[in-house]
């Protein structure tokens, strides 16, 4: 499958945080042909193994997402919605949406008219308590079908912008997933000393949980976690954006600076342009989770550039995620045994 | 034509050619005449079995809601301008179509992270929000989109819950497709459909097809809004999905004909066909063209209640659509 396609079947896939059992099926029966061994583990994370007699190296990316979980049912059959992460209110009026109630539902998100509202309110955004989904259904039939805490996903279309440039709901973080995929094979043609996992994480956006509990039971020697973060956007301040042409790789104390280096090697070795960004505390990704697992595990952070970070129409550009493919490749080609003893000195 | 296919045609005001083009053809062989008159409506005329009946005047716009680029920034952004009322509340992480080519693209805003608190509070105009395509740079933007160059959203039509469709443009392809649908029948009266062009941005199109035509009846078949979900007051509903078609009494550009008004209501009870009144006197319409134009005429609103009429998520009950569709039949079969 190419790379496209399948970003476009995975990310129009559901997986919100903590039920992310249908997208992991899905990653792990494309990983499976690349791969010595693929499993899920007992809380959704995909866990693909290429075997090497090397240092054991693990990759990771989340493959969970963002969305909406139904908190109330009015008297005249709308829902009401709770966050599951952080979801943008702004993005919701006029929002189609699939409801996970006994069936899959369409729905859309309705507001109260601009006309009706007072001057002080059209002055303000939608709070996500005012707004609510539309079933078209009567009250009785949502009661049949719908109960509190049904899971709300956002409307999933995958649109080709200009210059292989795509614009797909979860790109964040289903676009790093297709990096690990599309890296998996070019390492099919590679020699690799490394014993490389290639791990889809369940529950980062709640928190980097599927990176601690695989951090755990893979017990990497190295991780390099992979994320997006945020590209030049109108209004967005200067010093947290980044070019969408090419990758960043993150830099403070979370990360590993000798570790960070060689990706910076190997980048520079095979022509991949790295874009530096600073963090001078948590990352909040997955390396966060992955670097204090079993005593510490040296990691660092690539991330993929992405314009409206959090909305239906995160976008990205497919150059970048292909360049995120050949580093993770050539990253792991690389890895060798002399590193551990150049860790700290 | 479908309701399906109506609505996935792009014409916002002032560029409606693709679906006058495609009405003219579904019309052409319904009609004894068609014309595109010199303010962009198509007129269809069909001749009634009986010259002693009064002549009818049925009217319906084309165009929809929908955007203009107006400026192009450095790294390829395209600014654009809203043609006709879209909140800008409902428009961002939206998928449009730009231009006569359709190019994709999105408007998107700032990511959460990255706001402030002000920023969470304050809406975002339309001189902050930006339409997306991929383009690197402000000449290849320009090139591609041309200042001037027309948007639509781009939403599949997609039916759902008990008999209801999510679209765009519903306002007013639902009234397009029952005045195909009306072209269709046999009647005896003389029966003129106008397709009017510009209806969203002041009644424009019609002031040209009621200079023409100097009908005596004029009957307008429009969307308009229900407010009938979440935490409105019911005296604000204006009319409920699902109820009906809305006979309208008054809005903000006419006064129905009384005599026309309470004949609506007596041929709907007695015919059985699901109606309500309108109630309040929200919005505007080609009737306030078609009242005040050379001599005027007679006028009253037949509309479908359409919910998030315009935004790119408008929502409607296919039985409305048919009650007014039965209603304007029940009209013309006792003229």
């Amino acid at each position: 499958m190419h790379t496209e396609e399948f970003l476009k079947a995975v990310t129009a896939l559901p997986g919100l945080t903590g039920n992310e059992g249908q997208v992991a099926e899905y990653i792990a029966a494309a990983f499976r042909p690349f791969c010595d061994e693929v499993r899920i583990d007992k809380l959704n994370n995909v866990i693909a193994h290429k075997r090497g007699q090397g240092p054991k190296v693990m990759f990771c990316a989340h493959l969970d997402e963002i969305g909406l979980m139904v908190v109330k049912i009015e008297e005249d059959g709308c829902l009401r919605m709770g966050n599951v992460g952080g979801v943008d209110p702004r993005i919701l009026p006029g929002m189609r949406v699939k409801v996970y109630g006994k069936q899959t539902l369409f729905g859309v998100i309705g507001a109260k008219a601009p006309h009706l509202l007072s001057k002080e309110e059209s002055e303000k955004n939608y709070k996500r308590e005012d707004l609510y989904i539309d079933l078209g259904l009567p009250t009785q039939r949502v009661r049949e079908l719908v109960q509190i805490g049904d899971l709300v996903t956002l409307e999933a279309r995958f649109a080709a912008l200009q210059n292989g440039r795509y614009a797909t709901k979860t790109a964040d973080d289903r676009a790093c997933v297709a990096i690990l995929y599309r890296a998996m094979q070019l390492l099919n043609d590679m020699k690799h000393k490394a014993d490389v996992y290639f791990v889809a994480t369940c529950q980062e956006e709640i928190g980097s949980y599927g990176a601690g509990m695989t951090g755990h039971s893979v017990d990497p020697d190295f991780g390099v976690a992979l994320d997006v973060c945020h590209a030049v956007t109108p209004g967005a301040p200067k010093i947290r954006t980044h070019q969408l042409d090419s990758l960043v790789a993150s830099q403070g104390p979370y990360l590993h600076p000798m570790l960070r280096a060689k990706l910076m090697e190997v980048a520079k070795l095979h022509n991949i342009q790295v874009q530096t960004a600073i963090v001078p505390r948590a990352t909040s990704t997955d390396a966060d989770g992955l670097s204090v697992q079993r005593g510490g595990i040296p990691t660092i952070l690539l991330e993929l550039p992405l314009k409206y970070m959090h909305t239906t129409v995160e976008l990205l550009d497919m150059h970048t995620l292909e360049e995120g493919a050949r580093l993770l490749a050539h990253f792991a080609a690389a890895v060798d045994e002399s590193w551990e003893e150049a860790l700290w000195i | 034509m479908d309701l399906k296919q109506l609505t996935a045609l792009h014409g916002p005001s002032g560029n409606e050619g693709a679906v006058r083009k495609a009405i003219v053809q579904a019309a052409g062989p319904l009609c004894d005449e068609v014309k595109i008159d010199r303010a962009g409506n198509v007129i269809c005329f069909k001749k009634g079995s009986n010259p002693d009946t009064p002549g009818v005047l049925f009217s319906a716009h084309m165009d929809e809601v929908g955007f203009i680029i107006a400026g192009h920034t450095e790294d390829g952004l395209l600014q654009f301008r809203p043609i006709g009322g879209i909140d800008p509340r409902a428009v961002v992480s939206k998928w449009v179509l730009v231009g006569d080519s359709l190019i994709p693209g999105v408007i998107g805003a700032m990511a959460i992270h990255l706001q402030t608190a002000a920023d969470r509070q304050k809406v975002l105009d339309y001189e902050q929000l930006y339409i997306d395509i991929g383009a690197k740079d402000q000449k290849e933007a320009e090139k591609l989109c041309p200042l001037g160059s027309y948007a639509v959203f781009d939403t599949p039509y997609t039916p759902f819950g008990e008999g209801f469709v999510c679209a765009k443009a519903l306002d007013d392809r639902v009234g397009c497709y029952n005045l195909l649908r009306l072209l269709a029948g046999s009647y005896q009266s003389d029966l003129t459909c106008c397709f009017v062009s510009q209806e969203e941005v002041g009644l424009r199109g019609s002031r040209g097809a009621a200079f023409h035509r100097q009908p005596a009846v004029a009957i307008i078949l429009e969307g308009t809004a229900a407010n009938d979900l979440g935490d409105v007051e019911p005296r604000f509903h204006v009319c409920q999905a699902g109820k009906g078609v809305a006979i309208s009494f008054m809005d903000h550009a006419s006064i129905a004909n009384r005599e026309l008004f309470r004949q609506m209501i007596t041929l709907a009870e007695a015919a059985d066909i699901p109606h309500q009144i309108k109630q309040g006197v929200t919005g505007g319409n080609d009737a306030g063209s078609f009242q005040t134009t050379g001599e005027g005429a007679k006028t009253i609103v037949l509309s479908v209640p359409c919910r998030y009429i315009h935004s790119g998520a408008s929502v409607c009950k296919l039985s409305d659509v048919d009650a007014q569709l039965a209603l304007a039949q029940e009209y013309l079969s006792n003229l």
